[in-house]
């Protein structure tokens, strides 16, 4: 790591062709502990390092209309995420139109999803705003499914003395064919595969004052088919989600207040009798200060809450039905962290959480709901480099 | 706790913290002290702040003419770079490095070039077709044109 630390110095910002071709990259180790349950490997019987996220990524702009670029992803968390490398996007981005008044075009290839305020470089962490993005929204379950689609997204911007706004429409396939998206919505890896069929994406984000206040909306509609193998219990089947975010953000010289609010329909059809026919409304939400006391130092509260269905946010219904513990069905996460900026390249951060429930808990590290805890703290580290 | 009770319980904490520690808003241009600068074969006399952020936010590429754009700036911490986020483009230099992180590292933009010294940044900008970047006022030269905010 001190390798890397000392070859990402050196590299600076590697620029080639009169800055027309910019290489860039981060390397990011985290540590996780957590006091009960298991979060990213098994955290429970002492620090985890299956935390990791490496890219590098190219762009190339052959002419001021044209940007080709593309990014290799691994990302490893715990039994979430083995760490596979992948092509994390690959865009061909053509402005058609640009002006003093603004510009407008359309990106081709593996584009992220603009969804919410972090999603689209959501592994990076120089631009999180904490160690672990708040998991109410930005699930590391089924994380695959709200990162990009592979399609087109047409984009118009605005720069007038009101603010900037920012419009997308996205149309693609999304990257469903993993048992972490399968954990998610059916509940466990069962035999089968999941397929994406075509989704919908429209982000609208305005920026006044020069994006001191920042206000979004974000819609998604889209639909998986559920194909079964012989062995499954559950039939094959659909699932549509519906998700719709709303972000506030307001930044000052040394705070920055964020607020996001997610509601997600999900509707289940034809799985049989284990996942009956029916529809369910999870709902988030997430507010967090940060603060900036003195150059390079960063600090943060935030509380975070899921319930994976609205109409049921004790889980009583769910346990009643299930079996399973109530708490399984919501999570109430209090954050605090430090950010700390040894150099423009490197970073070192560290986090507490206090929860109850195990809402966003994964089924594939923690295979026993019975053994699941209420109320868990978990303690993160992490270090990053970039170049 | 029920949620809309939390949620007022931040805000108010938010509050409460945010009158402990007031900071001075950021300032209106003042005869400023911070010049924008591009190529002397520049024709463009003026142009709006809103535009002129979009430029140094890295999305606008080509000047109403079609020439290209090439920015040019200072390193974050560098009183000059400090100065134009706040004075002239009135942003804070921190959302400005975030702004172009988040494009950078989503495949949607590049880094703007960085220059180390008030001659290189008039060297480079007198001499690149389609530059900008920034002086203090007292360090312009004859080589580069002087663009005006609107």
């Amino acid at each position: 790591m001190l390798l890397m630390a000392g070859w990402a110095a050196e590299a600076s910002a590697v620029d080639m062709m009169d800055g027309k071709l910019q290489l860039h990259g981060f390397l990011t180790q985290g540590i996780v502990l957590t006091s009960d349950n298991n979060f990213s490997g098994k955290s429970d019987d002492g620090p985890s390092f299956d935390f990791r996220e490496v890219g590098i990524n190219a762009s190339w702009r052959p002419n001021p209309d044209v940007l080709v670029s593309g990014q290799l992803l691994s990302h490893r968390v715990g039994e979430l995420d083995k760490g596979n490398v992948r092509l994390d996007y690959a865009i061909a981005d053509w402005t058609a139109l640009s002006g003093e008044w603004g510009r407008g075009g359309i990106r081709l290839g593996r584009v992220k999803h603009p969804f919410g305020l972090h999603n689209e470089t959501r592994d990076v962490a120089f631009t999180r705003p904490s160690i672990l993005l708040p998991q109410s929204i930005y699930f590391e379950q089924a994380r695959n499914l709200e990162m990009s689609s592979d399609g087109a997204a047409f984009y118009l911007e605005r720069y007038t003395g009101l603010g900037s706004f920012y419009a997308t429409y996205g149309l693609g396939y999304g990257q469903v064919g993993d048992k972490s998206v399968e954990a998610a919505f059916i509940g466990r890896d069962f035999p089968g595969s999941f397929e994406s069929n075509l989704l919908q994406l429209l982000n609208l984000l305005w920026e006044g004052d020069g994006g001191r206040y920042r206000l979004g909306f974000t819609s998604v509609w889209g639909s998986m088919d559920y194909d079964a193998d012989t062995g499954s219990p559950m039939a094959s089947g659909k699932v549509g989600f519906h998700p719709v975010i709303l972000s506030a953000q307001y930044n000052w010289e040394q705070w920055s207040l964020t607020a996001e609010h997610f509601l997600e329909y999900i509707q289940y059809q034809d799985f049989g009798p284990l996942k009956p026919d029916g529809s369910v409304v999870a709902k988030s939400f997430y507010v967090q200060g940060t603060y900036r006391p003195v150059p390079r130092w960063e600090t943060f509260l935030r509380y975070d809450v899921f319930y994976g269905n609205e109409d049921d946010k004790s889980g009583k219904a769910f346990h009643a039905a299930t079996g399973l513990p109530g708490f399984m069905s919501y999570s109430k996460d209090w954050t605090f962290g430090v950010r700390y900026d040894v150099t423009p390249r490197f970073m070192l951060r560290a986090e507490l959480h206090r929860i109850e429930g195990t809402g966003w808990l994964s089924s594939l590290e923690n295979p026993d709901p019975f053994r699941l805890d209420k109320r868990w703290d978990m303690l993160m580290l992490l270090g990053s480099f970039r170049f | 706790m029920n949620y809309s009770l939390a949620l007022r319980c931040i805000m108010r904490v938010s509050l409460l913290i945010a009158l402990m520690f007031p900071e001075s808003a950021v300032t209106a241009p003042t005869a400023s002290a911070m010049a924008v600068i591009t190529a002397p074969s520049f024709s463009k006399a003026a142009i709006p702040i809103s535009t002129l952020r979009a430029i140094f936010g890295m999305r606008v590429q080509r000047w109403p003419d079609g020439t290209p754009v090439k920015v040019f700036v200072f390193g974050d911490d560098a009183p000059e770079h400090v100065s134009f986020c706040k004075d002239v483009l009135q942003v804070f230099p921190h959302q400005l490095r975030m702004a172009w992180d988040r494009l950078v590292f989503a495949g949607l933009g590049q880094y703007p070039e960085k220059v180390s010294t008030a001659s290189e940044m008039l060297a480079k900008v007198s001499e690149t077709p389609g530059a900008v970047g920034y002086v203090r006022t007292s360090e312009v030269n004859q080589d580069v044109h002087v663009l005006k905010i609107q």
